[in-house]
């Protein structure tokens, strides 16, 4: 049904806008899941919440200041989050990023895992097991060495045997392969972990707090398993406790069928609240206060005929009265606003135009209410030239007895480039006033040309200086 | 604004008027390199017309212009075109056009009659007319004789 914001009606453009940025920001939701991105995006959220509360309750030093952080929002998210922005878009393809849904097809085999970990802990074989999360940890981990081998529990036991040169470090794991050994973590600097934690457990845990990565401990000592996710530091007695810990941190369900429906519920809820947010925003971007504002834009011509100027227009900037959300118009960058006048059909001459809404280009769910001026007229013409003799302007009072009696001019013509029709309707060109009043004898003066309309000019940018020589004489008495 | 046309034909037969036109043409010879403002050589090639002398004047005594000039201040009233042909093959008549700037004020016809002929228009001068003029004298076929220019002042 296509309908007008502005009259309470919604259109076809405004359903598939809707839809649209639905699922832009469903489409974020699903990359950025489970990092800490969407946490500060729902604590900016709030923060827009609040600082629409400050506004209207009239708090204005905490509405001035939410205002502030969430124009500089962007830039810290981009900051801040740099490395799981980057490693969302270097991770997926193009596909992956528009459609898919990462993150729960490269199953990590957690029986394998949980076995060689109960392995390693049955030997007391000390052990640091990195499974990241959607995260990039490159800049947390140092050092190490690429492997890129597949994963099995002989692998993991060798990896970590007392006599090999990486067994001190961590190993990382991604998907079904062993991709990183002997990678150094940094080391947590809580002051609260028990005195049974040693240096394992406190780089178990500083990679685990600074990142969505879960962190498998095994140690030397006691041979006890300890799982390190966020801040929180998990013992595990059962190895099938490790095995749920793990599925649920790699997203691998135990029951597909299950699984998938429990998935599609999840995602299609978070469709739906994307929906319900991005209707809110809308209407409240469209339904604002309705608001008025002027602007002056500049008028452009377009296609004019080969071969015609433009030599005078009535106005080269008209005043646009508008209307339309207070939103909309706030939001109105002066680029959004165009104004135009097509000269297909224009003739040589004064050409007028009645200007309409069909002249002008406005942002959506922006309104014309008014033009001024709502008539322009344009001249057009073709470019000419013409040789005009010059004459000297006299202008001022010649002493009484005295009168001049010839002048001679030099150049005595000059070539003017101009309108065809200006240049039709003029037969001489004349200098700036020459004040005869102080003149008192016979010589030579230099003046310039006066060129009135502005549309005319010495061709090829000749000199406008026009040299005079002229003769005065003594007046003859009349006989009475 | 007003018009007179003058002609005084000095006919006393061939012997009266060979010498005078002789005299006259070589005084108009003498005369015309001097008067670089009124383009006196020019002629109607259809009628042998020749323009002998052509001014503006602040008037006329005696068929001779009073002070020709190129200026001329507003309160002298009126100013006056005086032309003067030597050679008139048959009875025309020639055209004085009357132009402030662009803009043409007055068009006179003046009767000419052979062999020689003098004539002359006048224009009453207002305030309003200050500025840049000039005077087209036009032959009947519309060939343009000579073009006085000259400026109204204070």
């Amino acid at each position: 049904m296509p309908l007008d914001p502005l009259t309470g009606v919604i259109r076809w453009q405004d359903v598939i806008d809707i839809l649209l940025n639905t699922y832009i920001l469903f489409r974020l939701y699903v990359l950025f899941r489970g990092s800490q991105v969407m946490r500060v995006m729902a604590g900016l959220a709030f923060l827009y919440v609040f600082q629409r509360v400050a506004t209207e309750v009239g708090l204005i030093v905490t509405s001035w200041a939410m205002q502030g952080i969430i124009a500089a929002a962007a830039l810290i998210i981009v900051i801040v989050f740099r490395n799981e922005i980057r490693s969302v878009l270097q991770a997926q393809n193009l596909r992956a990023i528009l459609w898919g849904v990462p993150g729960k097809t490269a199953a990590t085999p957690v029986d394998i895992l949980t076995e060689s970990v109960k392995e390693l802990a049955s030997r007391r074989t000390g052990a640091l097991i990195i499974l990241p999360g959607r995260e990039d940890l490159k800049d947390l981990m140092q050092g190490g060495v690429e492997w890129q081998g597949l994963l099995s529990r002989e692998m993991l036991l060798s990896i970590f045997y007392n006599g090999n040169p990486v067994h001190d470090g961590a190993v990382v794991i991604e998907g079904r392969r062993v991709t990183r050994v002997g990678t150094i973590l940094p080391l947590s600097q809580r002051q609260d972990l028990p005195q049974r934690f040693g240096t394992r457990h406190r780089a178990a845990l500083g990679l685990a707090q600074n990142s969505d990565a879960m962190v498998i401990v095994v140690s030397e000592e006691t041979g006890k398993i300890v799982l390190a996710k966020g801040q929180e530091i998990i013992d595990i007695h059962d190895i099938q406790v490790l095995g749920h810990h793990l599925r649920r941190h790699l997203g691998i369900v135990p029951e597909p069928g299950k699984g998938f429906k429990r998935e599609t519920v999840k995602l299609s809820a978070a469709a739906l609240i994307c929906l319900v947010c991005m209707t809110g925003i809308w209407f409240s971007f469209t339904r604002g206060i309705e608001t008025l504002t002027a602007m002056q834009v500049p008028v452009k011509f377009t296609n004019r005929a080969a071969g015609l100027e433009i030599f005078d227009t009535s106005a080269s900037m008209v005043h646009l009265y508008l209307s339309g959300a207070g939103a909309l118009v706030k939001n109105m960058g002066p680029d959004q606003v165009k104004v135009s006048v097509n000269l297909s059909r224009a003739d040589p001459g004064k050409n007028t135009f009645n200007l309409s809404s069909s002249n002008v280009a406005l942002p959506p769910g922006i309104r014309l209410n008014r033009i001024e001026p709502a008539v322009l007229s344009v001249t057009l013409d073709k470019l000419a030239a013409k040789n005009l003799p010059v004459q000297v302007n006299w202008a001022g009072r010649a002493p009484d007895d005295m009168r001049i009696t010839q002048a001679s001019v030099s150049p005595g013509t000059i070539r003017l480039v101009g309108a065809s029709r200006q240049l039709e309707a003029i037969d001489t060109i004349y200098t700036e006033r020459v004040d005869i009043g102080k003149l008192s004898a016979s010589g030579k003066l230099t003046t310039r040309l006066l060129l009135k309309q502005p549309t005319l000019r010495v061709a090829d940018g000749a000199d406008d200086r026009i040299e005079v020589s002229y003769v005065m004489k003594k007046r003859e008495a009349k006989k009475s | 604004m007003d018009m007179k046309i003058i002609f005084r034909c000095h006919i006393k037969g061939w012997l009266c008027l060979l010498g005078p036109v002789a005299l006259l043409l070589a005084a108009g010879a003498l005369y015309a390199p001097a008067m670089a403002d009124d383009d006196t050589s020019a002629q109607s090639g259809l009628q042998q017309l020749k323009l002998e002398r052509a001014v503006v004047c602040e008037g006329i005594e005696d068929l001779k212009p009073i002070n020709p000039a190129i200026t001329f201040s507003i309160e002298r009233g009126s100013i006056m075109c005086f032309t003067r042909f030597a050679a008139v093959a048959s009875e025309t008549y020639i055209l004085h056009r009357w132009y402030r700037r662009d803009e043409l004020v007055s068009e006179k016809k003046l009767a000419l009659k052979p062999p020689r002929w003098s004539t002359y228009s006048s224009m009453q001068l207002r305030e309003s007319d200050k500025g840049p003029w000039r005077v087209n004298i036009v032959a009947s076929d519309e060939t343009v004789l000579t073009i006085l220019r000259f400026s109204v002042t204070e």
